[in-house]
């Protein structure tokens, strides 16, 4: 049993390879333990006094997010909330304030649960990650990362060091929204994440779509590509009825199958609607949720 | 007639113990630690229904660092329970349900007596599971309790097989008045059953010193928890000290005795102070103290005027695998299903039934949200079958003063009919509203209960004063209102006295944080304990002033001759001669006042019910908001008036109504306890049992109905903790009904379900158009 304080990537590497578990801000970590979900790992090797590692970096070429990115630092950057708004979205419905600020992109990230509020946002940004080892470095897509819930293709001495997303096309919007019970404290009943990029006459241009806690990873829609040239409305209906087509959600306490299938294409909808509001240069105050009132009303 | 008094002294007052609370200096139970403390695990069930076939305690004994692990064999072999005796400390060879405790275990820590557990061998013998309140009453129905019929029971209680308490109201007719009405209305309702969830996970502390022992515990009935000590261990009540320190909540869900009992043997046995933390998990599981499940069938009948001519409705609660403090929960949610409404012909029938789930008990207004829930759509329902607004219907049939209620009581001054109109206005009813907005509107009511309570002031030498008092702070604030009423009584202020509470050896009896009754019964103890100090006062200052006694007048400190302030003594002066003589002291406690008279109604089953001291009377009207495409329902606006009679402290007061409107809006929406197929609770853990949040709390608008109660506690004032609790979920639902365009039959009345009720309206639209 140890507990590293890596202040370095490379301390951090070296305690992972030795077969340590990372541990971040430890908000599904610990509180998965304490829940019986899986016992704590006997090594841990805490991250978060890495100098540096909770960098938010926005430049020409895009926008790169250190793993230790908190969920607060991304809802309020700027550039994140005016850009990346679906990323941004999705931070500000974590938890609690007290998990945002404890919370990292990076242990959002890695620890894969399909529910996840940050990761259909960041496949319709088109993210990837960044993982390195004692070996060296990889770029991963986001998409590629998931294997199923709470599984990563990660190699047990890769740490995610960062979460990259390209400069966004001009004329393009994201939103991210979810359907919850409550409006604090809570997980995705389910939840989707658009991407529009809108033509000179309005119509759509790209748009991709992905979604939350209907399938073993995030899902992203598929097929959306005959969308282009079409109106938003007509997109937005077609994105729904893709979504609760290709969704294959479970039944549980929090929700059937049946109303999840339902209520992704409804959230898919106004995704895509809220983001071609964003892409036409509306403003619309981060997150969507508690803007449009959607699930939860305002 | 009513009558609106401000009351006599309304000062908004902040909790004596709210700075200890906030700033994390205030001691709760789990912050114990005594000498040689042990750590108590329980063995549970784990199964819901079973025989023990076989229970080896030889391997968890040998485990080092275990002193203690006892079995129902280690303890008195006595049966107890406040209605029913048919329960044991342990399982007494059967199971009942998944959370019965098989053993327990004392050990140097938590893990060590976590091991002792797993290594206890239980075989069991599956029996059938009674999963369904309904079926349970079946003639043929598997039995939970084979010998229920020698089971030592309250005499008032009717019981049959897994019928564990049936009680009829009868009045009138009931077929003739049918047969007469315009139009009659049938709805059947289901109500889940839900949780207290205190933010405190029980917490126990038990030390022996020789032949007595002390029990810290969080309980909000030191002196229940102390006689179920008494009697399953066999013990005289002076031996048996029950301290609460503070305690972190507990909505009902810490009424009754639980496991001060199992930590006392622990101890004892293992020679240790021993102390029990429950987890967040055991907390939802183990006690026996559930919100009941209810399904009800209403009939209703009305004139063409819109007059109620006959209600027969029938409810089955959800008792689970033992009575505990549920004996009375038929009669009362009969009392509920009747309502606050005049109906001359009227049969309800309630059956309490046994299941192997978790026992019911108190939660917070007992029977009555959920019944609210169902009694106020159905009324609803009944108002829109008749073409009459919800409200107006209400108006013409609710009960008033120098009315009749449904048993026969005559009412004198209430404030029912205030209640309506006041909620009414403040929630803007009748505004124009956007279509995925409408307004909903219920009342409810809830008894005052008065019983016996006790406590004592006194004054030291220095002018400084103490109540000493059985009452139990729950986080309602009620205790703290009572150094008001004493300074009142005495001429003083509020912050002259300082209260000793929640120690049972320390203080006279009282019954604790339970039934809204603290003020009611604590606070003319109180008044009555320090109206003998008052009268040592005058006489010491008729001495001193050469006056006489009856004209000497207690205020702002100081005694005075009435007329004449200038011929003043200091109360603080007459307590030091006081203290060089006869000292200060008072101890006080009323007589109750008695049960109001009812006539013209039968009542089988009789648990005191069918007349109510004091009656309050609320009226909520809230304003929800549906996102039709999804079923979630979002509450906008709260408006709530109540009659809880005269209010001591509107600052406490608020808090009541604010904390009751908010716990509704959960049962309403989110809070609700499902089992599976082999009777567990499936969400038995914060993470899936939603409560509602601060972000999720709307605006509430509070209006206070104050009027001259007769027969009321202090001042006029009756209860206020549950009151606020009853109508909320009931006025959530008939707004929910607007906007789906039919009642929800569900509660909680999950997004889910409602978007099944819409689905089930639009096919039921497209079926009738075609
Ligand atoms: C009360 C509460 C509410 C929550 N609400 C939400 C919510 O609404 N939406 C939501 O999406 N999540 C929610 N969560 C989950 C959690 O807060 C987030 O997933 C958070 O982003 C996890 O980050 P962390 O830094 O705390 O992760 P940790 O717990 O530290 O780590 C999580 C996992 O990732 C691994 N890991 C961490 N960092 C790295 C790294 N850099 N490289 C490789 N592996 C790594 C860890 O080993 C571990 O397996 C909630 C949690 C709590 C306790």
């Amino acid at each position: 049993m140890s507990f590293t304080i890596a202040r370095t990537v490379e301390d951090a590497l070296a305690a992972i390879a030795a077969g340590a578990r990372p541990i971040a801000g430890g908000t599904d970590l610990v509180v998965g333990a304490r829940h019986g979900k899986a016992a704590l790992p006997a090594d841990l090797v805490a991250i978060d006094r890495i100098a540096g590692l909770d960098d938010i970096t926005a430049g020409s070429a895009g926008l790169t997010l250190g793993a230790n990115a908190s969920h607060h630092a991304i809802e309020h950057h700027p550039v994140v909330a005016g850009s990346y708004s679906a990323l941004a979205d999705g931070s500000a419905l974590v938890g609690s304030p007290a998990t945002r600020h404890v919370g990292t992109i990076g242990g959002n990230v890695m620890n894969a649960s399909p529910a996840m509020d940050t990761g259909a946002g960041l496949v319709v940004l088109g993210a990837e990650v960044e993982l390195r080892s004692l070996h060296g470095t990889r770029r991963v897509p986001i998409s590629e990362l998931w294997s199923g819930p709470g599984r990563t293709i990660a190699q047990p001495e890769e740490l995610c060091v960062a979460v990259h997303l390209p400069q966004p096309a001009a004329n393009s919007g994201s939103a991210y929204l979810r359907l919850e019970y409550r409006r604090a404290m809570e997980i995705a009943v389910v939840g989707a994440a658009a991407n529009v990029t809108l033509a000179a006459d309005g119509t759509v241009a790209a748009v991709q779509v992905a979604l939350s806690a209907v399938g073993p990873t995030i899902v992203s829609v598929m097929g959306l590509d005959t969308l282009v040239g079409s109106s938003v409305a007509d997109a937005a209906e077609a994105a729904a009825a893709a979504a609760s087509a290709q969704a294959t959600p479970i039944s549980d306490v929090r929700a059937s199958d049946r109303y999840r299938r339902h209520t992704v294409g409804v959230m898919a909808r106004r995704a895509v609607e809220t983001a071609a509001r964003r892409a036409a240069g509306e403003t619309i105050a981060i997150p969507v949720n508690r803007t449009l009132g959607i699930g939860a009303a305002s | 007639m009513t009558v609106t008094t401000p009351a006599p002294n309304p000062a908004r007052f902040i909790r004596a113990d709210g700075p200890d609370k906030v700033t994390g200096s205030g001691r709760y139970t789990a912050d114990l630690t005594l000498t040689g403390m042990l750590a108590a695990k329980f063995k549970y069930a784990g199964i819901a229904h079973g025989r023990i076939t076989r229970l080896d305690t030889t391997a968890a004994k040998a485990i080092p660092g275990v002193f203690a692990v006892l079995t129902q064999a280690d303890v008195p072999n006595v049966r107890f329970g406040p209605f029913v005796q048919d329960r044991t400390l342990f399982a007494d060879g059967v199971v009942r349900f998944e959370a019965e405790i098989v053993a327990a275990v004392a050990a140097v820590d938590a893990a060590t007596a976590q091991r002792a557990v797993d290594a206890i061998v239980v075989e069991y013998e599956l029996l059938p599971v009674v999963n369904d309140p309904e079926t349970a009453l079946a003639a043929d129905a598997p039995l939970v309790h084979t010998d229920w019929a020698s089971y030592g029971a309250s005499g008032a209680l009717v019981r049959e097989r897994n019928d564990a308490s049936f009680s009829s109201i009868a009045k009138g007719d009931v077929e003739r008045g049918m047969a007469e009405a315009a139009v009659v209305v049938r709805s059947r309702y289901d109500a889940d059953g839900c949780h207290a969830a205190p933010i405190e996970p029980r917490a126990i502390v038990a030390q022996w010193e020789g032949d007595k022992v002390t029990i810290w515990t969080s309980t909000q009935v030191p002196y229940d928890a102390r006689a179920g000590v008494c009697e399953t261990l066999e013990l005289p009540a002076n031996r048996v000290r029950i301290i609460v320190p503070h305690l972190g909540g507990g909505f009902g869900g810490k009424c009754g005795f639980h496991f001060e009992a199992h930590i006392a043997a622990l101890a004892k046995a293992a020679r240790r102070p021993v102390r029990l933390l429950f987890s967040r998990r055991e907390e939802f599981l183990a006690p026996d103290k559930r919100r009941e499940s209810i399904c009800y069938d209403f009939e209703t009948g009305v004139s063409s005027d819109g007059r109620i001519v006959a209600r027969r409705v029938t409810l089955v609660l959800d008792n689970g695998a033992y009575t505990a403090d549920a004996g009375f929960f038929s009669q009362l949610g009969a009392m509920h299903a009747l309502g606050p409404y005049r109906i001359p012909n009227l049969l309800a029938e309630a059956h309490l039934a046994y299941t192997n789930h978790q026992p019911s008990g108190s939660v917070r207004a007992p029977t009555a949200p959920q019944t609210c829930w169902a009694l106020e759509s159905h009324t609803d329902e009944v108002a829109r079958a008749i073409g009459m607004d919800p409200v107006a219907f209400r108006q013409l049939n609710a009960v008033d003063t120098g009315l009749e209620g449904p048993t026969g009581q005559i009412y004198g001054e209430i404030g029912v009919q205030e209640c309506i109109e006041r909620a009414a206005r403040m929630a803007g009813y009748g505004q124009q509203l956007p279509d995925d907005e409408a307004i909903g509107v219920a009342i409810g009511w809830w008894p005052s209960f008065a019983v016996p309570s006790g406590a004592y002031v006194k004054i030291d030498g220095d002018g400084s004063a103490q109540i000493i008092t059985g009452a139990q702070e729950c986080g309602t604030g009620s205790v703290m209102t009572l150094p008001q009423l004493a300074a009142d009584e005495l001429g003083m202020s509020a912050a002259d006295f300082q209260l000793v509470y929640q120690d049972t050896s320390v203080a006279p009896y009282d019954m604790g944080a339970t039934g809204s009754q603290t003020l009611f019964n604590n606070g003319r103890a109180v008044i009555a304990a320090a109206a003998q100090i008052a009268q040592q006062l005058r006489a010491l200052a008729a001495d001193h002033l050469e006056a006489d006694p009856a004209d000497i007048v207690l205020a702002d400190g100081q005694a005075f001759v009435a007329g004449t302030p200038g011929r003043a003594v200091p109360i603080a002066t007459l307590a030091g001669i006081a203290a060089g003589g006869e000292l200060l002291i008072g101890h006080g406690s009323g007589m109750p006042p008695g049960p109001p008279p009812i006539s013209g109604s039968t009542c089988v089953g009789d648990a005191g019910m069918a007349a109510w001291v004091a009656p309050q009377f609320s009226c909520h009207a809230v304003r929800v908001k549906l996102d039709r495409d999804t079923g979630v329902a979002r509450i906008m606006h709260v408006a709530a008036a109540h009659d809880s009679g005269t209010i001591i402290n509107p600052l406490g007061a608020e808090g009541q109504v604010q904390g009751g409107v908010l716990m509704g809006i959960g049962q309403a929406l989110t809070e609700g306890t499902g089992y599976d197929n082999e009777a567990h609770q499936r969400t038995a853990g914060l993470l899936d049992y939603k409560l509602q949040t601060c972000a999720d709390a709307p605006p509430i608008d509070i209006h206070f109905v104050q009027i001259n109660t007769p027969n009321a506690g202090p001042r006029g004032a009756k209860g206020l903790a549950e009151a606020p609790n009853v109508a909320t979920a009931a006025a959530i639902a008939n707004a929910i009904a607007q906007l789906v365009g039919a009642p929800v039959r569900q509660l909680p009345m999950t997004a889910e379900r409602v978007w099944d009720t819409l689905q089930e309206v639009a096919q039921n639209t497209i079926g009738g158009a075609a």
